[in-house]
């Protein structure tokens, strides 16, 4: 029988308990960058990287549309900047995906040599890739579910069996809505999410091995490192604080931003070509191909400014634009000046959040293809007070190798050597909590706790006979409520009518080890021990496209009637 | 291994720990999935802090306390547990252990939780249904600010007497 091609989980489209395999499937690691992609797996006594028929380990995530058979950076021969200039590639999805028209992230994508438009008012960007001139519409899940098809087929074609299971990166700023998003990708693709895990966590893992094989060859005692882990691509900058020993990786902080190559290279963009903004807008065929030139132009200039000084820019935009400009480094950096300060905070915070002094930490590990780039590794180096960097890694590999040891390790693959005798204790990107105490985000289980986690907070009524209460869940760290991601609402119906302060509402929040969160309220009146009404049981999120809107609409037509206030005794 | 032989507290045969700390079968636990059910969500049970991660409470270092909770942590976190019957239970034993852990691998928390647990146990020879102990995040925030002058611990006691109370007269209702 013939495997569906679309397997849906759960109505909430999200993957569920892992159901018991009948043999023991090793899960393929994949990190699918927002430029690059790569795939890996545990061997047997190793990791290996898989290669594509272009024998290249690491590719470029891209689909190309062309009449009725999209294709992808898999196999693709074709070169990326041709394909770039035509309008049918759609690139850059993982920065695309899960995001609403209002996001900074999704307007500054506008300029990508494909069409993205938006209409500002909270909903799904449209995304549309030129097809025979006609603009054939896209979501970034379908243009992830038509690369990852083509990324499974290239690995079962190697491996001679059909592979389910895999561990995909992920980037520490991801909302768990982008990751219901990611999931569904590889539901569409026929793939079951194992973990998703934050890319520097898997690199900590993979360091995590390294130290543990280092401690056997030295007979040394294993004692604790604490490892800092920088970790930079096209889309996204991660940082980790992890302290390791003996196979175990503990996560202790997690920070990270939407800040990445991609940043860099569109401050260049408008460096050489102040109007080009403009320039682009109405994405005529003509345009499209300008901003292809130009974006491969500055690209080549960015690479070239990592080993040398100054470059030449010299690109024909037809029409008589021409740019003819030397760059030297010194001005990529001051361009990009707010990116690298970026950088830095994220580095102090996440440091801070992890209590860790700069001086107690004994590796400090730069991944990620922005690595490469000289005023990245210095700032990390700086910032950690000129430590020398960590050399045991390959920045483009260490993410999906870690990966690879995650899959198999949750696979429950025993290595006789004790290779995988390995484990990564997770933290909580981010807090998740409610709308409580006015419009504030109070945290129920707040960010870098050790995960699976469950933790409870008691809230009461505003209001004297209050019988009704809105649950609303949020996850980030912003201080007000609409600072914050969305994952749900609901309504807690049939609270005893009591002076306002007196019913204790509970609230519980659960994330179980495949990172599946859950939210349960109830009531409870002061002198008895039992629920005045059922427990609700929630999963989260369960907040659909549109959801931009939802908070807004609740606060339209509930105001302050329904809210919660903690109940500072109890909690 | 030698780390769990520490355990002398307890003298526990170690190489069965999930029978060794009584999680799954103790009447606590049942007690306390009850009161899920019913009210609340609270996972920890009236464990002692350092049965849960074996150590012995008196004299364990930090390093000890770590390894500790690494090796349970590998024998014991869901991820490593691939009987799928046994993954809940394993969930709500690596909550327990890392609820245990955060405490104890604080210094200020574990003195915090070591007078306690001298109260406690004061407390339950009396009869008296015992708070339970939670290492939540505004009970540290508590803690930092407390001095460790005989005056303030005099004072905190005072706290905990009240609390006691308005237990009892809870239970009145």
């Amino acid at each position: 029988m013939a495997e569906p091609a679309y397997i849906v989980t759960s109505d909430s489209e999200t993957t569920g308990e892992e159901k018991p395999s009948t043999f023991s499937e090793i899960a393929i690691g994949i990190d699918i960058g927002t430029s690059q992609c790569s795939v890996a797996m545990w061997s047997g006594s190793r990791v290996e990287l898989l290669k594509n028929t272009g024998n290249q380990k690491i590719m470029k995530s891209y689909v190309t549309f062309k009449g009725n058979t999209p294709s992808g950076g898999v196999c693709s021969q074709l070169s990326h900047e041709d394909e770039m200039l035509s309008g049918a590639t759609i690139f850059n999805m993982k920065r695309l995906i899960g995001r609403v028209d209002t996001d900074p992230v999704v307007h500054a994508s506008k300029n990508l040599p494909f069409l993205v438009q938006t209409l500002d008012i909270g909903v799904r960007p449209f995304i549309a890739a030129l097809v025979n001139n006609m603009w054939r519409s896209t979501t970034p899940e379908e243009v992830l579910a038509i690369f990852l098809v083509e990324l499974r087929a290239m690995i079962e074609a190697q491996l001679k069996r059909r592979i389910r299971n895999v561990v995909l990166t992920v980037p520490v700023s991801f909302s768990r809505f982008q990751l219901t998003r990611i999931e569904r990708a590889c539901a569409m693709a026929g793939l079951h999410v194992l973990r998703l895990m934050p890319e520097p966590t898997a690199v900590a893992l993979l360091y995590a091995q390294q130290q543990q094989q280092n401690a056997h060859e030295n007979m040394g005692s294993g004692c604790e490192k604490i490892a800092l882990i920088f970790n930079m691509g096209a889309g996204y900058c991660d940082v980790a604080v992890t302290a390791t020993a003996g196979g175990v990786s503990q996560i202790k902080a997690l920070a990270g931003s939407t800040i990445g190559g991609e940043d860099l290279l569109q401050n260049m963009m408008r460096h050489l070509l102040p109007e080009s903004g403009n320039l682009f807008q109405n994405h005529r065929v003509k345009e499209i191909k300008r901003m292809g030139l130009l974006r491969v132009a500055t690209q080549d200039a960015i690479h070239q400014l990592s080993s040398q000084t100054s470059v030449q820019v010299d690109v024909d935009l037809g029409d008589g634009l021409k740019i003819w400009k030397t760059v030297d480094r010194e001005e990529f950096e001051e361009v990009n000046r707010k990116v690298f300060e970026k950088c830095e905070s994220l580095i102090i915070q996440c440091l801070k959040d992890a209590k860790v002094e700069v001086e107690d930490v004994n590796d400090v590990i730069v991944v990620g293809g922005c690595s490469y780039i000289p005023r990245v590794k210095n700032l990390v180096a700086n910032t950690c007070k000129g430590k020398e960097l960590y050399k045991g890694m390959n920045p483009l590999e260490a993410p999906v190798c870690g990966a690879a040891l995650e899959g198999a390790v949750a696979s429950g693959i025993n290595d006789p050597l004790g290779n995988l005798d390995l484990l990564t204790i997770q933290a909580t990107p981010l807090a998740i909590g409610i709308r409580a105490d006015g419009n504030k985000f109070v945290p129920v289980i707040p960010k870098d706790t050790a995960m699976p986690a469950r933790k409870e907070l008691v809230f009461t009524t505003i209001h004297d006979n209050q019988t009704e209460a809105l649950i609303i869940v949020y996850e980030g760290e912003g201080e007000k409520a609409e600072e914050n991601h969305l994952l749900g609402y609901f309504k807690i119906m049939g609270i005893p009518a009591a002076p306002k302060g007196m019913p204790e509402i509970n609230v519980c929040m659960d994330i179980d080890a495949a990172n599946v969160l859950r939210v349960l309220a109830g009531v409870v009146m002061p002198g008895s021990r039992k629920p005045a009404i059922p427990v609700m049981e929630v999963r989260m999120p369960s907040v659909d496209d549109g959801h931009g809107w939802c908070a807004e609409a609740l606060n339209r037509s509930y105001g302050a009637s329904l809210d919660l206030v903690t109940l500072q005794n109890k909690a | 291994m030698d780390v769990l032989s520490l355990s002398s507290s307890s003298s526990l045969s170690m190489c069965k720990p999930f029978q060794s700390h009584g999680l799954p079968l103790s009447k606590q636990q049942r007690v306390s999935n009850v009161k899920f059910g019913a009210v609340s969500c609270r996972v920890t049970t009236q464990e002692n802090l350092y049965k849960v991660l074996s150590v012995s409470p008196g004299n364990a270092t930090m390093d000890e306390i770590k390894r500790a909770y690494r090796s349970m942590a590998l024998q014991y976190h869901p991820d490593v547990c691939h009987d799928p019957s046994m993954k809940e239970e394993s969930t709500r034993m690596f909550v327990e252990l890392n609820a245990a852990y955060k405490t104890l691998s604080n210094p200020r928390l574990r003195e915090q939780y070591d007078t306690e647990l001298g109260q406690r146990s004061k407390v339950m020879s009396v009869g008296v249904d015992h708070e339970r102990w939670r290492g939540s995040k505004l009970q540290e925030e508590m803690i930092e600010v407390k001095t460790r002058s005989r005056r303030r611990m005099a004072q905190k006691r005072g706290i905990s007497g009240t609390r006691m109370r308005s237990q009892n007269m809870k239970d009145r209702h």
